[in-house]
Protein backbone atom coordinates (compact mmCIF):
# COMPACT_ATOMS: atom_id res chain seq x y z
CA UNK A 1 0.00 0.00 0.00
CA UNK A 2 3.03 2.53 0.72
CA UNK A 3 4.58 2.15 -2.44
CA UNK A 4 1.53 1.83 -5.14
CA UNK A 5 1.88 5.34 -5.69
CA UNK A 6 5.78 4.99 -6.81
CA UNK A 7 4.35 3.94 -10.34
CA UNK A 8 2.89 6.88 -10.61
CA UNK A 9 5.68 9.29 -10.19
CA UNK A 10 6.70 10.71 -13.59
CA UNK A 11 10.57 10.36 -13.07
CA UNK A 12 11.00 9.37 -16.53
CA UNK A 13 10.28 12.75 -17.74
CA UNK A 14 13.53 13.64 -16.75
CA UNK A 15 15.14 11.92 -19.67
CA UNK A 16 13.46 14.13 -22.13
CA UNK A 17 15.69 16.82 -20.81
CA UNK A 18 15.85 19.93 -22.55
CA UNK A 19 12.68 19.14 -25.01
CA UNK A 20 10.12 18.86 -22.08
CA UNK A 21 11.45 22.31 -20.27
CA UNK A 22 10.66 24.17 -23.98
CA UNK A 23 7.30 21.91 -24.62
CA UNK A 24 6.53 23.56 -21.10
CA UNK A 25 7.28 26.87 -21.69
CA UNK A 26 6.04 27.00 -25.33
CA UNK A 27 2.24 25.69 -24.00
CA UNK A 28 2.79 27.83 -20.80
CA UNK A 29 3.14 30.72 -23.64
CA UNK A 30 0.21 30.13 -25.56
CA UNK A 31 -2.20 29.53 -22.87
CA UNK A 32 -1.25 32.91 -20.99
CA UNK A 33 -1.45 34.80 -24.39
CA UNK A 34 -4.70 33.07 -25.34
CA UNK A 35 -6.22 33.75 -21.80
CA UNK A 36 -5.01 37.74 -22.21
CA UNK A 37 -6.71 37.70 -26.37
CA UNK A 38 -9.92 36.26 -24.54
CA UNK A 39 -10.41 39.17 -22.24
CA UNK A 40 -9.70 41.35 -24.81
CA UNK A 41 -11.89 39.95 -27.24
CA UNK A 42 -14.52 40.43 -24.66
CA UNK A 43 -13.44 43.55 -23.70
CA UNK A 44 -13.94 44.83 -27.17
CA UNK A 45 -17.41 43.10 -28.21
CA UNK A 46 -18.85 44.47 -25.31
CA UNK A 47 -17.61 48.33 -24.81
CA UNK A 48 -20.37 49.28 -22.71
CA UNK A 49 -20.16 49.11 -18.52
CA UNK A 50 -23.24 47.14 -18.21
CA UNK A 51 -22.26 44.59 -20.19
CA UNK A 52 -18.64 44.10 -19.10
CA UNK A 53 -17.68 46.21 -16.27
CA UNK A 54 -14.00 47.05 -17.29
CA UNK A 55 -13.16 46.89 -14.08
CA UNK A 56 -12.77 42.77 -14.29
CA UNK A 57 -9.51 43.58 -16.15
CA UNK A 58 -8.09 44.09 -12.52
CA UNK A 59 -8.25 40.32 -12.11
CA UNK A 60 -6.04 39.21 -15.59
CA UNK A 61 -3.51 42.16 -13.90
CA UNK A 62 -2.89 40.95 -10.54
CA UNK A 63 -2.94 37.57 -12.19
CA UNK A 64 0.12 38.63 -14.42
CA UNK A 65 1.69 40.14 -11.62
CA UNK A 66 1.46 37.18 -9.40
CA UNK A 67 2.75 34.94 -12.41
CA UNK A 68 5.99 36.95 -12.61
CA UNK A 69 6.34 37.43 -8.81
CA UNK A 70 6.18 33.42 -9.03
CA UNK A 71 8.79 32.80 -11.81
CA UNK A 72 10.85 35.42 -10.60
CA UNK A 73 12.04 33.33 -8.03
CA UNK A 74 14.07 30.14 -8.94
CA UNK A 75 14.21 26.87 -6.65
CA UNK A 76 17.79 27.02 -5.43
CA UNK A 77 16.58 30.59 -3.51
CA UNK A 78 13.86 29.26 -2.00
CA UNK A 79 15.92 25.75 -0.87
CA UNK A 80 18.80 28.01 0.27
CA UNK A 81 21.17 25.91 -2.06
CA UNK A 82 22.00 28.32 -4.88
CA UNK A 83 25.36 30.42 -4.84
CA UNK A 84 23.69 33.51 -4.65
CA UNK A 85 21.49 34.95 -2.18
CA UNK A 86 19.79 36.97 -3.82
CA UNK A 87 19.20 40.72 -2.37
CA UNK A 88 16.03 39.21 0.27
CA UNK A 89 17.87 35.95 1.61
CA UNK A 90 16.24 32.52 1.64
CA UNK A 91 13.71 33.86 3.54
CA UNK A 92 12.31 36.81 1.70
CA UNK A 93 12.73 34.33 -1.15
CA UNK A 94 9.68 32.34 0.32
CA UNK A 95 7.69 34.97 1.14
CA UNK A 96 7.87 36.39 -2.32
CA UNK A 97 6.66 32.97 -3.55
CA UNK A 98 4.07 32.81 -0.53
CA UNK A 99 2.63 36.40 -1.75
CA UNK A 100 2.82 35.38 -5.28
CA UNK A 101 1.03 32.52 -5.12
CA UNK A 102 -1.79 34.30 -2.73
CA UNK A 103 -2.08 36.65 -5.51
CA UNK A 104 -2.39 33.87 -8.07
CA UNK A 105 -5.12 32.49 -6.25
CA UNK A 106 -6.93 35.34 -4.97
CA UNK A 107 -7.24 36.22 -8.95
CA UNK A 108 -8.53 33.14 -9.98
CA UNK A 109 -11.07 33.01 -6.91
CA UNK A 110 -12.01 36.70 -7.98
CA UNK A 111 -13.03 35.66 -11.42
CA UNK A 112 -15.38 33.06 -10.16
CA UNK A 113 -16.84 35.27 -8.01
CA UNK A 114 -17.03 37.42 -11.10
CA UNK A 115 -18.99 34.52 -12.95
CA UNK A 116 -21.27 33.37 -10.95
CA UNK A 117 -21.96 36.75 -9.23
CA UNK A 118 -21.73 39.37 -12.00
CA UNK A 119 -23.31 36.97 -14.49
CA UNK A 120 -24.79 33.72 -13.91
CA UNK A 121 -27.19 35.29 -10.73
CA UNK A 122 -27.89 37.82 -12.59
CA UNK A 123 -29.51 35.48 -15.28
CA UNK A 124 -27.27 37.20 -18.17
CA UNK A 125 -27.48 35.96 -21.26
CA UNK A 126 -23.39 36.98 -21.46
CA UNK A 127 -22.25 33.74 -20.39
CA UNK A 128 -19.43 33.98 -23.47
CA UNK A 129 -17.70 37.09 -21.30
CA UNK A 130 -18.12 35.64 -18.19
CA UNK A 131 -16.06 32.71 -18.80
CA UNK A 132 -13.91 34.45 -20.71
CA UNK A 133 -13.34 36.54 -17.51
CA UNK A 134 -13.08 33.28 -15.27
CA UNK A 135 -10.86 31.30 -17.74
CA UNK A 136 -8.08 34.40 -18.11
CA UNK A 137 -6.14 34.07 -14.93
CA UNK A 138 -6.68 30.22 -14.67
CA UNK A 139 -4.92 29.83 -17.59
CA UNK A 140 -1.80 31.10 -15.96
CA UNK A 141 -2.03 28.05 -13.81
CA UNK A 142 0.27 26.01 -16.11
CA UNK A 143 3.31 28.17 -15.75
CA UNK A 144 3.19 27.61 -11.91
CA UNK A 145 3.26 23.74 -12.58
CA UNK A 146 5.58 24.59 -15.25
CA UNK A 147 9.22 24.09 -15.66
CA UNK A 148 10.88 25.66 -12.90
CA UNK A 149 8.74 24.03 -9.81
CA UNK A 150 8.33 20.47 -11.46
CA UNK A 151 11.70 20.10 -12.20
CA UNK A 152 12.39 20.97 -8.60
CA UNK A 153 9.69 18.51 -7.59
CA UNK A 154 10.60 15.71 -9.90
CA UNK A 155 14.37 16.58 -9.06
CA UNK A 156 13.53 15.69 -5.06
CA UNK A 157 11.56 12.90 -6.02
CA UNK A 158 14.22 11.28 -7.91
CA UNK A 159 16.60 12.09 -5.57
CA UNK A 160 14.45 10.19 -3.10
CA UNK A 161 14.04 7.28 -4.96
CA UNK A 162 17.86 7.34 -5.01
CA UNK A 163 18.07 7.26 -1.10
CA UNK A 164 16.23 4.11 -0.77
CA UNK A 165 18.07 1.74 -2.85
CA UNK B 1 -10.60 53.07 -49.68
CA UNK B 2 -9.17 49.77 -48.54
CA UNK B 3 -8.71 48.97 -44.47
CA UNK B 4 -5.43 47.99 -43.86
CA UNK B 5 -5.38 47.01 -39.88
CA UNK B 6 -4.80 44.03 -40.61
CA UNK B 7 -1.15 45.14 -42.00
CA UNK B 8 -0.43 45.79 -37.70
CA UNK B 9 0.38 41.94 -37.76
CA UNK B 10 3.58 42.92 -39.69
CA UNK B 11 5.15 44.61 -36.51
CA UNK B 12 4.58 40.64 -34.77
CA UNK B 13 5.99 39.48 -37.42
CA UNK B 14 9.29 41.41 -37.35
CA UNK B 15 9.57 41.30 -33.66
CA UNK B 16 8.74 37.54 -32.99
CA UNK B 17 12.50 36.63 -33.61
CA UNK B 18 13.90 39.21 -31.27
CA UNK B 19 13.41 37.52 -28.03
CA UNK B 20 15.78 34.28 -29.67
CA UNK B 21 18.34 36.70 -30.81
CA UNK B 22 18.36 38.33 -27.32
CA UNK B 23 18.59 34.77 -25.48
CA UNK B 24 21.18 34.15 -27.72
CA UNK B 25 23.13 37.00 -26.99
CA UNK B 26 22.91 37.02 -23.32
CA UNK B 27 24.18 33.62 -22.52
CA UNK B 28 27.79 33.12 -23.85
CA UNK B 29 28.33 30.12 -22.28
CA UNK B 30 26.27 27.01 -23.57
CA UNK B 31 25.96 24.81 -20.40
CA UNK B 32 22.05 23.09 -19.62
CA UNK B 33 21.79 25.67 -16.45
CA UNK B 34 21.43 29.39 -18.34
CA UNK B 35 18.84 27.80 -20.84
CA UNK B 36 16.30 29.54 -18.26
CA UNK B 37 16.84 32.45 -20.45
CA UNK B 38 16.07 30.55 -23.67
CA UNK B 39 12.88 29.45 -22.62
CA UNK B 40 11.81 33.19 -21.07
CA UNK B 41 12.63 33.47 -25.29
CA UNK B 42 10.01 30.68 -25.95
CA UNK B 43 7.78 32.11 -24.12
CA UNK B 44 7.55 35.83 -25.22
CA UNK B 45 8.00 33.67 -28.99
CA UNK B 46 5.03 31.99 -28.31
CA UNK B 47 3.03 35.07 -26.38
CA UNK B 48 3.80 37.15 -30.17
CA UNK B 49 2.79 34.14 -32.66
CA UNK B 50 -0.58 33.75 -31.17
CA UNK B 51 -0.85 37.66 -30.81
CA UNK B 52 -0.23 37.66 -34.43
CA UNK B 53 -3.09 34.56 -34.96
CA UNK B 54 -5.69 36.41 -32.13
CA UNK B 55 -4.96 40.03 -33.64
CA UNK B 56 -7.04 38.93 -36.56
CA UNK B 57 -9.90 37.36 -35.48
CA UNK B 58 -10.75 40.14 -33.15
CA UNK B 59 -10.42 42.57 -35.94
CA UNK B 60 -13.27 40.26 -37.64
CA UNK B 61 -15.71 39.38 -34.70
CA UNK B 62 -16.14 43.50 -34.15
CA UNK B 63 -16.66 43.64 -38.61
CA UNK B 64 -13.72 45.71 -38.87
CA UNK B 65 -12.74 43.13 -41.32
CA UNK B 66 -14.73 40.59 -43.23
CA UNK B 67 -14.38 36.80 -41.62
CA UNK B 68 -12.75 35.74 -45.41
CA UNK B 69 -10.21 38.60 -44.91
CA UNK B 70 -9.49 37.54 -41.37
CA UNK B 71 -8.83 34.11 -43.24
CA UNK B 72 -5.94 35.13 -45.61
CA UNK B 73 -4.32 36.60 -42.61
CA UNK B 74 -4.20 33.80 -40.87
CA UNK B 75 -3.24 31.77 -43.89
CA UNK B 76 -0.30 34.72 -44.04
CA UNK B 77 0.77 34.18 -40.65
CA UNK B 78 0.95 30.85 -40.92
CA UNK B 79 3.52 30.78 -44.24
CA UNK B 80 5.52 33.42 -42.17
CA UNK B 81 5.71 31.73 -39.03
CA UNK B 82 6.86 28.50 -40.48
CA UNK B 83 9.26 30.03 -42.84
CA UNK B 84 10.99 31.65 -39.87
CA UNK B 85 11.01 28.26 -38.48
CA UNK B 86 12.46 26.61 -41.60
CA UNK B 87 15.14 29.16 -42.00
CA UNK B 88 16.30 28.76 -38.04
CA UNK B 89 16.23 25.24 -38.47
CA UNK B 90 18.53 25.23 -41.36
CA UNK B 91 20.79 27.91 -40.77
CA UNK B 92 20.78 28.14 -36.74
CA UNK B 93 22.45 24.14 -36.83
CA UNK B 94 26.00 25.10 -35.50
CA UNK B 95 26.68 25.46 -31.75
CA UNK B 96 28.07 29.23 -32.42
CA UNK B 97 25.85 31.17 -33.97
CA UNK B 98 28.96 33.41 -36.20
CA UNK B 99 27.84 35.72 -38.39
CA UNK B 100 29.67 34.39 -41.09
CA UNK B 101 26.99 31.70 -42.11
CA UNK B 102 24.89 34.32 -43.79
Amino acid sequence: MSGFLEGARCSECMDWGEKRNTIASVAAGILFFTGWWIIIDAAVMYPTMEEFNHSYHACGVIATIAFLMINAVSNGQVRGDSYSEGCLGQTGARIWLFIGFMLAFGSLIASMWILFGGYVAKGKKMLCISTSVALHPSTFTPWLLGIRSLRGLVFKFGRTEDLWQ
Amino acid sequence: MGVYWPLFVLIFYVISPIPYFIAKRVTYDSDATSSACRELAYFFTTGIVVSAFGFPVILARVAVIKWGACGLVLAGNAVIFLTIQGFFLVFGRGDDFSWEQW
